[in-house]
């Protein structure tokens, strides 16, 4: 009798404890989003190296909220204490009503863990590194007047600032939300968790979304700004660019935006010190480390942390249908104005330069520069805007990390 | 969905003027700093590009003269040399090489070369050996991502 009491007790236990008793309605809403997510991750394959663990980090967290939960202390009495086989020695102690009580310590969840390279904005300039290995500046510096283009495809992340604050978001929260239309995740991730970290799982997911949707969103809005002349011209070809020059970027570029606006020294420093791993070509182990093993680690941990922290009471919410919806407008924006100074820029130039080049302006590497490609080929099939598309591309990159500089700089 | 408990996040602190503000004070500096932050960057980029252009086009000329009797490194081989003057003499093509192979390897010479001053093919031959399977690996390797 007694076991088969015992027996029930036990069954009870692991049904009350189960999710079926603890969970809330939002975390069955978001299992179902996490659900699509995957879905879309790797059916239709958006972005799946980031869709998939962020959608696999929302499914943990919604399933079981504890894998996220922080250390924390509990007040144990001697018996409980005894009860649990924890030793009272060496635990601090208190008396409430005449009754001792231990501080035990309690470990967080495995997730919490790893999300404090989130938090502690260690994961996005590791990402950087990664992301200066791979990239070739030689286009931005055989025409650096593409920068202007990478500039201007910013505009939209202080338009949306804008929009954002008369939406009633506070100063911290709008700078967060308006870096969406820079179109950089780990930019986007590392200026959320310093201004407005609650928000992070929209705004990261937002970010994302949207530029696997680059190929969607962006045509249309090139289509609308250019006339089928602009969009025909066929630029001249780069000049090569020597290996000395590509060395010397690099420290030039973290040299002048250290000292100018040091707040975007963790994305500017870690970036150009991957790409002089690339171009130094005396540190190949390093280089491939970093492009491959490290960031892959990294993409990983930070995938699965920005999706844990989009749990039901979290993101089910009026903000996250703002934040996506001022995500898609910053965005919008910057394609626009990237587009509109391209076209400055073929009035000024007499034609020489190709507007559609400006749409890849937002970062989105190399994704932006091939709807550049797509969008002149459609109009003149022997136009390869590629290399020129991705000066504006990486000098995107450098652009946001200045916009996000200059943020956190203001309202952070 | 119950929409009430978000008013923390969304608590509208902020007057219209200062909302205003605000704005224009995040959208000027912006805009100024990143503007003049990346108009720095092109006018050292267009600085320092064409110290080192004008550098090392003093040099190029004489490692011209010393790099031609390369043999044993691409298959095959090609051997030029930029001249002033454009005379049509035909290049020394070794046999087994076809014409289609010539016009190739001449139009990427053209392409990859400064394209102000001509260039001739002097010859073409093939190298002795073919590359080894490592030297291929490495290729490969560093070419996958294009």
């Amino acid at each position: 009798m007694e076991i088969l009491q015992g027996f029930v007790d036990a069954v009870v236990g692991i049904v009350r404890s189960s999710g079926i008793f603890t969970l809330q309605w939002e975390n069955y809403v978001m299992i179902g989003i996490s659900i699509i997510l995957l879905y879309l991750a790797i059916k239709k394959q958006y972005e799946p190296l980031l869709l998939l663990p962020i959608a696999f980090g929302m499914l943990l967290v919604n399933l079981y909220p504890a894998i996220m939960a922080a250390p924390s202390t509990e007040l144990l009495t001697a018996e409980q204490c005894a009860a649990k086989d924890i030793a009272t020695s060496g635990h601090a102690s208190m008396i409430i009503d005449g009754v001792t009580y231990y501080e035990n310590p309690t470990y967080g969840g495995l997730l919490y863990y790893l999300y404090q390279g989130v938090k502690l904005g260690i994961y996005p300039p590791l990402i950087f590194l990664g992301i200066g290995c791979m990239t070739d500046f030689g286009p931005l510096i055989a025409n650096p007047k593409s920068l202007i283009l990478g500039a201007a495809a910013q505009i939209g992340i202080f338009l949306t600032f804008t929009g954002a604050v008369f939406l009633g978001f506070t100063e911290a929260e709008a700078g967060a939300i308006g870096i969406i239309g820079g179109a950089d995740g780990p930019t986007a991730i590392y200026v959320t968790t310093k201004l407005a970290p609650h928000l992070l799982g929209s705004i990261a997911i937002a970010a994302y979304s949207y530029m696997a949707l680059v190929p969607i969103i962006q045509p249309p809005i090139m289509k609308a700004l250019t006339t089928k002349k602009e969009r025909s011209v066929v630029m001249e070809q780069l000049r090569p660019v020597s290996k000395l020059e590509k060395i010397m970027f690099p420290v030039i570029v973290v040299i002048l935006i250290a000292i100018f606006l040091p707040d975007a020294a963790p994305l500017v420093g870690m970036l150009m010190l991957g790409n002089l791993f690339k171009e130094s070509g005396v540190v190949e182990r390093l280089c491939k480390t970093a492009q491959n093993e490290l960031m892959n680690i990294i993409t990983i941990f930070l995938g699965t942390t920005v999706g844990a922290t989009a749990s039901g009471q979290n993101f089910l919410t009026l903000a996250t249908i703002k934040i996506i919806v001022l995500g898609l407008i910053a965005f919008c924006l910057g394609t626009a104005f990237g587009v509109l100074f391209g076209k400055i820029m073929y009035k000024l130039t007499g034609g020489k330069v190709n507007p559609l080049i400006g749409s890849a302006g937002v970062s989105a590497v190399p994704m932006a520069a091939r709807v550049s490609q797509k969008v002149g080929q459609q109009e003149n099939p022997g136009n390869f805007l590629l290399m020129h598309a991705m000066g504006p591309n990486v000098a995107g990159v450098i652009g946001s990390a200045v916009a996000a500089g200059v943020l956190l700089n203001v309202v952070g | 969905m119950n929409f009430a408990n978000i008013t923390p996040i969304l608590a509208d602190t902020m007057t219209l003027a200062e909302k205003s503000i605000s704005s224009a004070k995040v959208i000027l500096t912006g805009f100024v700093v990143v503007f003049v932050v990346l108009f720095l960057l092109i006018f050292i980029i267009n600085i320092y590009g064409a110290i080192i252009q004008k550098a090392t086009q003093g040099g190029k000329k004489k490692k011209e003269k010393i790099s031609e009797p390369e043999k044993n490194s691409a298959t095959p081989s090609v051997v030029s040399r930029n001249t002033a003057s454009a005379s049509a003499s035909a290049p020394n093509v070794q046999n087994g090489i076809s014409e289609e192979v010539v016009a190739v390897i001449t139009a990427a010479v053209a392409a990859s070369s400064d394209s102000s001053s001509r260039t001739r093919i002097k010859s073409i031959k093939k190298s002795d050996g073919s590359r080894s399977a490592w030297a291929n690996a490495g290729i490969l390797d560093n070419t996958r991502p294009f």
